[in-house]
């Protein structure tokens, strides 16, 4: 157990026709002893190949990585004391779940046979699979094969556990069960753990932290509020939360945002944030969106709008909204309301958008310039 | 439920359906030209080869029950166990070490070329392809050059004979070996790298991280998984080998090494004409071993082709 940190890490894939890829640009992030962080991103986005470098199977083009204070970027794999959960739990088809586990025992550590097996019986129990140790992979299912790979991982005892996406191959009901499971599993062993996921209601709720990646480039660090309610850009800010920030570009005028279709006030506050910028993108998270059912727009923040469809879920409404009436394929941005609203498509209504709630981005940069206003410490660590 | 397979309304025949019959017919009339060339051959094999001469090769020697078939006798396979036992045993000396060599190296090899990843491996790749490609016969005069005048293997073998069983003459079989395990090389590099590079990479990751080294990865990961390319590999390589005449006739040439297939050539042939029962039992007898392997390893044969 030991903290992990990596520092300006880079990897750059060369082509066989000479052209360079940066992979992963630049990404420094400390995790603590016994931290679980969450590395999330959309595919392609180099999340697994910084998993990968920390793992020692991909080569760090640039950068130092480091566990329990010792610099592991040129150690083998086998000599960093990270155990690894793939995506597809890699079990080895030809061992018995009992081998699977103790492979690793045998190859790393110097323990005997006795020994060994206690371990395996030790942490099989505690993944409630001690039914199916004599057991070879095929003969289990998708999720005793996920707890398989877990506890080959566990049984270990290693500094550091990396898991790449290892939840995406179960279906939704169980991947919600083991998302609780793994929690708990990783607090009882106070594991340093990097856990990649694509997945943002992953990244949400199991993280103490996330670190979002876009393009091999670091977004944000932060606590899953963090990046949920202060978002450093425009990205982070559409990527984190479903359904995702609403967006609309706007023109800056003196203390009045104008866009194509509506025109919003500004704070004084949001206007000395917006400061020089001509250009802004406004965000609004769709559940701090205000919809009323009957009235008129009398505020310069309420707008008059129809909905456009509704897609229930049950214990809310997801709204669709738009500006353009009687259009064939409209602009629509999204609200979400109570399940128990009654709402139907053609509807008007009144949104409001709440000064408070009001996220502005710059347009050309996509830093944030304004976040919305909240009463928790702003802690994020800033990405420059 | 009902286990019928005809359709409603079909002809029937004592149960079956019309189609099945026909079939059923057509297999059996399949099966008996196919067959017809075994059958032949064993039934001349055990003719009394003085009354060979003008009866039916494919009948039974019924003589003198039926009249102008022959007289049964096992003498043909007498004089064929006499006449290539040696060949017999010097074939076993040189095709299961070959085997076994050509197919462990390969799978090595394959190992070495797919699931390890270095720089340069393609290259060394496709010399290992071409290897397929080269024509034995454009190697043969070199092959003796090589063995005769090159490398000094019947020296070295000269001071070996004193141990039992061994003979100065195998010095010839051991060359023959090293040609064979190297020219199955290649072939048996494309087969396993095929199987190899169907096995998961995380896999052969997950084993590095658990502290595996490369050699242990091969013998405790990747030689169980190739077990039924094994047997695939085992099976054309023996069978490749145990036929082989060209090699046998460059290296070995002539004398006590010759394998069963050099034997198998003069078997029967004489001046006053030839013993065609001997020759046919001899036949039989030299491909019985290949027949043997792909009984005991046929169905693992399947599963490996098919996996």
């Amino acid at each position: 157990m030991a903290e992990l940190t990596l520092d300006g890490v880079t990897k750059v894939f060369t082509e066989d026709d000479g052209n360079e890829i940066v992979a992963v640009d630049e990404v420094s992030v400390d995790i603590e002893d016994g931290e679980f962080l969450v590395l999330v991103g959309p595919s392609g986005c180099g999340k697994s190949t910084t998993l990968r470098m920390v793992a020692g199977l991909e080569t760090v083009t640039r950068g130092e990585i480091s566990l329990a204070g010792r610099r592991i970027n040129d150690s083998p794999p086998a000599e960093r004391d990270i155990a690894m959960v793939f995506q597809s739990y890699a079990l080895y088809p030809h061992m018995t779940v009992a081998q699977n586990m103790s492979f690793g025992l045998e190859e790393s550590t110097e323990m005997g046979d006795d020994e060994i097996s206690e371990h395996v019986a030790d942490t099989a129990a505690m993944m409630g699979i001690e039914d199916l140790v004599d057991r070879k992979p095929a003969d289990l299912s998708g999720g005793q094969q996920q707890r398989v790979a877990l506890g080959r991982a566990i049984v270990r005892d290693p500094e550091a556990f990396l898991m790449d996406e290892p939840l995406s191959n179960l279906d939704a009901k169980l991947r919600a069960t083991m998302r609780t499971e793994l929690q708990r599993l990783q607090e009882e062993l106070g594991v340093t753990t990097i856990y990649v996921t694509h997945d943002q209601t992953e990244a949400m709720t199991m993280g103490d932290r996330i670190a979002i990646l876009d393009d091999g480039v670091l977004q944000q660090v932060g606590t899953p509020l963090e990046c949920y309610h202060t978002p450093n850009n425009l990205f982070v800010a559409g990527f984190i939360g479903d359904p995702s920030m609403n967006f609309f570009e706007m023109d800056v005028d003196g203390d009045l945002l104008v866009g194509d279709r509506f025109e919003y006030p500004l704070t004084s506050a949001q206007s000395e944030a917006v400061d020089e910028a001509r250009r802004v993108t406004l965000g609004i998270r769709p559940e701090d969106i205000e919809i009323e059912a009957d009235g008129s727009a009398d505020s310069p923040s309420e707008f008059d709008v129809a909905v456009d469809v509704v897609e229930p879920r049950g214990d809310e409404n997801t709204l669709h909204l738009t500006f353009d009436r009687g259009v064939d394929e409209p602009v629509t941005f999204t609200a979400t309301v109570s399940g128990l609203r009654q709402l139907q498509a053609g509807d008007s209504v009144v949104a409001t958008f709440p000064p408070e709630a009001i996220h502005l981005f710059d347009a050309d940069t996509e830093a944030a310039l304004h976040n919305r206003s909240l009463d928790v410490p702003e802690a994020t660590e800033q990405i420059v | 439920m009902s286990t019928e397979t005809g359709r409603v309304g079909e002809w029937s025949l004592f149960g079956h359906s019309l189609r099945r019959v026909v079939l059923y017919g057509i297999l059996a009339g399949m099966g008996v030209f196919y067959l017809i060339p075994i059958e032949t051959g064993i039934m001349t094999s055990i003719i009394n080869p003085a009354s060979y001469t003008g009866s039916f090769p494919y009948l039974p020697p019924l003589e003198p029950l039926v009249p102008g078939t022959g007289t049964f006798s096992l003498e043909p396979w007498q004089g064929a166990i006499d006449g290539l036992g040696q060949g017999l045993v010097n074939s076993v000396i040189l095709v299961v070490p070959a085997t076994i060599f050509s197919g462990l190296l390969g799978s090595m090899a394959a190992f070495g070329l797919t699931t390890i990843s270095w720089r340069g491996q393609i290259g060394i790749y496709i010399l290992f392809v071409a290897g397929i490609f080269i024509p034995y016969q454009a190697v043969l005069v070199p092959l003796t050059q090589f063995w005769y005048n090159v490398v000094p293997l019947q020296a070295v073998f000269e001071p070996l004979a004193v141990l039992p069983f061994v003979q100065e003459y195998h010095w010839k079989l051991v060359a023959l070996i090293i040609t064979h395990t190297a020219y199955g090389l290649p072939i048996c590099t494309l087969l396993f790298r095929a199987h190899y590079k169907k096995l998961s990479d995380e896999m052969v990751e997950a084993a590095q991280l658990d502290g595996a080294s490369v050699a242990t990865i091969y013998r405790r990961i990747i030689l169980p998984l190739s077990i039924r390319m094994f047997a695939v590999v085992f099976i054309y390589q023996f069978t490749q080998i145990w036929n082989d005449l060209l090699f046998a006739l460059t290296i070995v040439q002539f004398g006590d090494a010759a394998v069963v297939t050099q034997d198998l050539v003069g078997i029967g042939v004489s001046q006053s004409g030839t013993n065609f029962p001997l020759r046919m039992a001899a036949a039989l007898l030299a491909a019985l071993p290949t027949l043997l392997v792909y009984i005991f390893f046929g169905d693992k044969f399947a599963k490996g082709v098919a996996a």
